[in-house]
């Protein structure tokens, strides 16, 4: 009998194990390997690295609970947001980066549960914006942009709930630059 | 007799875990300064007095406007080492310099912005990490012939605006502890 039930919880705390490395590592992967890009910054006129990580994320969104209306409009927008990390690369000439520069960081959006949303492509300007959106059943756990132009190449990985409308709200904050998104389709009334 | 024993053991190391814990704190701050002598070949001055002497002249400053100074850093919380009138040059390999900080501070620090700017020779690293109730802030600047470290202890309010605007808040508190009075 004491064996039985010695075995029963055994097999409890394993399965529970599994289920929180499972959870853990689905939370874990919204947030990109993006310091092997590194590389590019002896090649860059102007590199701007951002880690904004979920210890000062929570901290920081504390002090927006007031009853200021421009805190409160802060505090929604980064309530929850567990990371915010950015990379943007400027060159001084076109052609100084090569797609193979940043093949590591598009083959972790194109594995690993990420779904490209949108992508906007400019023939005149060479512009690319293309925005990848991860889901934990209907939940975002992460948003990523990358933008990528003749001159220039920005990756803005943000681990937690957030969508675009949020996203455009917080660039120029937080780290995160302006990255000339496509805007929101207007929320219809029913 | 293993009582004694034992209270004498945590009584050593208590004694010996706090000045251990300021040695740290003052070896991470010695450490940055030494990653930027060795590399770019400078060495530093550190003008303690100049800093306190600048924060009263802000503090005069924001009187004689009529308006109050609001301090970003602690009191008595800054240390500063400047560079002036030296070369930085990174011949090309910006990127190996920003790992030697990265190495030196990544076990007690994170990163929380870094721009690098290789032609004009220009950077700026802002590292913060926990101290009880507040935060250590680390501003590394370097321009092509000047350069600054500066650490102070920020409350948890003005780290939120630092998140908020780190370049920004960054520049505040390096100039902070920096002004001198004219």
């Amino acid at each position: 009998m004491k064996t039985l039930f010695r075995a029963s919880f055994e097999l409890m705390l394993v399965v529970a194990l599994l289920i929180a490395a499972g959870i853990t590592a689905s939370a874990q992967s919204a947030k990109l390997q993006l310091d092997q890009l590194d590389a590019l910054a002896n090649r860059a006129s102007e590199t701007v690295d951002v880690k904004l990580d979920e210890r000062l994320m929570q901290t920081t969104a504390k002090f927006f609970a007031g009853k200021d209306p421009d805190d409160a409009e802060i505090r929604d927008l980064i309530k929850n947001v567990k990371g915010i990390y950015v990379k943007s690369f400027t060159f001084e000439k076109e052609n100084q980066y090569a797609p193979a520069d940043i093949e590591s960081v598009l083959s972790q959006l194109r594995s690993g549960g990420w779904n490209k949303i949108i992508g906007v492509t400019s023939k005149k300007d060479g512009d690319n914006v293309d925005v990848y959106l991860m889901n934990v059943g209907d939940q975002i756990s992460g948003l990523t942009v990358v933008s990528i132009e003749p001159k220039e190449v920005t990756i803005v990985n943000i681990v937690g709930p957030i969508d675009l409308e949020k996203l455009s709200q917080l660039e120029g904050s937080f780290g995160v630059p302006y990255l000339n998104l496509p805007p929101s389709k207007p929320k219809s009334d029913k | 007799m293993m009582m004694k024993l034992t209270l004498t053991g945590i009584m050593i190391a208590l004694t010996l875990a706090a000045p251990l814990g300021a040695r740290a704190d003052r070896d991470d701050f010695n450490a940055v300064v030494k990653a930027i002598e060795q590399f770019y070949h400078v060495k530093h001055q550190n003008v303690p007095l100049l800093a306190r002497a600048g924060v009263k002249a802000v503090r005069t400053a924001a009187k004689i406007r009529g308006g109050q100074y609001k301090r970003i850093a602690e009191a008595g919380s800054v240390r500063v080492a400047f560079f002036e009138d030296q070369t930085f040059d990174s011949h090309g390999n910006m990127a190996a310099f920003k790992a030697s900080i990265q190495n030196t501070l990544v076990a007690n620090w994170s990163a929380l912005v870094q721009t690098l700017a290789p032609k004009e020779e220009e950077q700026t690293f802002i590292y913060v990490r926990d101290a009880n109730e507040k935060f250590h802030v680390l501003v590394i600047t370097i321009e092509r012939h000047e350069a600054t470290v500066v650490q102070a202890t920020i409350s948890p309010q003005v780290l939120a605006d630092l998140v908020r605007d780190p370049n920004g808040v960054g520049k505040t508190i390096t100039d902070e502890a920096t002004i001198s009075d004219p």
